[in-house]
């Protein structure tokens, strides 16, 4: 072998054994560096694509006309969340009226955002949306549509944010089932790339009595997601040995996902 | 030479950039074309070792910086069990280990048979996909293989093959403006002939 082939061979395994050791940290530095150093070209590419599918779709409207429903679009989705969150308000307060102790008020302030592009990832399941720490987006905030959760936030920059989808394996909630005791952690499985996307829900009782049908909620608890967000209804159960398993068809349509809202003032989470 | 590594370490930058706007075809199985992996391997048998080592330490790296998802967080009592993320650099040695494939063939391309490069570029994103996909399952445990992800795996591969003798044909007009030959024995060959 000729020495300068050993000596970048060496370097190489130098510069990847850095690049295995560095700190999450440190990760996120460098993501932010190189998210910093291309952003100028994915805000400009976004553009022309944005661009280019309103023209496309001029032919029928005006474009004052189309921002306007756009805005409407986003005031509806976000009208449907917070009347959601209020219904579930007025359920708890019901239920709770003769408790003394409940003094608890909640806000459930969002951010609207638009999904701008799926990232061209081969295994994970993320996307971006258009708004970043400009305005208060930080990591681990819950992503929701009007139809239920979307995701959580991974990696936020400037103006654009990085969510992990819910159908990822890496996006774990922990979850119960509406009209029982059961509770679980639902997360996204592995090489599901075809048609409507299940979840599946872990860790419920041996003798879990679920049937298809039933919704699935968010607990509140784990410090992540808020309570009562629906993720999606029970499609079948599988009891195992030692636990059953519960596949959850997804509340949101992941294959058309266009508005969503990051949910920026945490009510109080149960640990 | 050193015109000719420039711009292909820039031709892999720019590849970074257009990747992000090439979507997933839905109606093939989610598979799409992954142009970074595909100018890496054209340019890695169009160049010596050491050049080749640094196009995939810049790519593993910068390839990593793009897709790596942060840890999930969250209490520790309630996740106890989280998913397992891949570590950061793991794809400099993928690349790597596809650049030193490509390289086995580069005296088949100097001969001026970039054919066989173009086909050899097919498999490798096929044995990447293939690696990342068990080094995944490794780290997770559980292995699941579906008949989707194979077909994912497929076409992918497939799609981005297609693409290849045009990045070849690049990499041939950059060199030709650089003066550089990139497949000498045919040059000589053609020299000889004429």
């Amino acid at each position: 072998m000729k020495p300068l082939n050993l000596i970048a061979i060496l370097l190489f395994m130098s510069g990847a054994v850095w690049a295995l050791t560095r700190s999450e940290r440190s990760v996120r530095e460098i993501q932010r560096g190189y998210f910093g150093a291309i952003g100028p070209f994915l805000k400009s590419g976004s553009q022309t694509e944005a661009y280019a599918r309103s023209f496309l779709d001029e032919v029928q409207h005006s474009k004052v006309l189309e921002a306007e429903i756009a805005t409407v679009n986003r005031e509806i989705g976000r009208l449907h969340i917070v009347e959601s969150r209020y219904r579930e308000l007025e359920r708890e307060n019901t239920q709770l009226r003769h408790a003394l102790d409940f003094k608890k008020t909640s806000s459930f302030n969002v951010a609207a955002a638009q999904v701008i592009r799926r990232q061209p990832t081969t295994w994970w399941q993320t996307v971006e949306i258009d708004v970043g720490e400009e305005r208060n987006i930080c990591s681990q905030l819950a992503v929701l549509s009007n139809e239920g959760l979307v995701g959580i936030i991974d990696r936020p920059a400037k103006d654009r944010s990085s969510v992990i989808l819910l159908t990822d394996e890496a996006c774990q909630v922990s979850a119960k089932v509406e009209d029982s005791p059961e509770v679980g952690i639902l997360s996204g499985q592995r090489g599901q790339f075809e048609g409507a996307p299940l979840l599946r829900l872990k860790f419920l009782s041996k003798n879990a009595a679920l049937h298809s049908g039933q919704r699935v909620f968010t607990t509140g608890r784990g410090g992540i997601f808020q309570a009562n967000i629906l993720l999606g209804t029970i499609v079948s159960v599988e009891k195992g040995a030692e636990d059953s398993e519960a596949l959850v068809r997804p509340a949101v349509n992941f294959a058309d996902l266009g508005t969503v809202f990051v949910v920026l003032s945490k009510e109080p989470l149960k640990k | 030479m050193t015109r000719y590594t420039l711009i292909t370490v820039l031709l892999v930058l720019a590849s970074f950039v257009v990747q992000q706007f090439l979507p997933a075809l839905t109606a093939l199985h989610h598979s799409r074309v992954l142009l970074v992996q595909l100018v890496f391997l054209c340019a890695a048998v169009t160049v010596g070792q050491p050049t080749m080592l640094l196009l995939a330490f810049v790519c593993g790296f910068l390839w990593d910086a793009q897709c790596s998802i942060g840890a999930h967080g969250g209490d520790p009592e309630i996740y106890s069990q989280p998913v397992e993320s891949l570590r950061f650099g793991y794809s400099i040695l993928l690349f790597g280990a596809m650049g030193f494939l490509m390289q086995g063939i580069q005296p088949l391309f100097k001969q001026g048979k970039w054919y066989f490069s173009a086909l050899l570029s097919g498999i490798a994103i096929l044995l990447y996909l293939a690696a990342e996909y068990l080094i995944i399952t490794f780290v997770r445990g559980n292995f699941i293989f579906t008949k989707a992800t194979a077909l994912q795996m497929a076409y992918t591969a497939l799609l981005t093959m297609l693409f290849s003798p045009l990045v070849f044909w690049i990499l041939f007009r950059i060199a030709s403006w650089c003066r550089h030959s990139i497949n000498p024995e045919a040059a000589k060959k053609r020299r000889r002939h004429f």
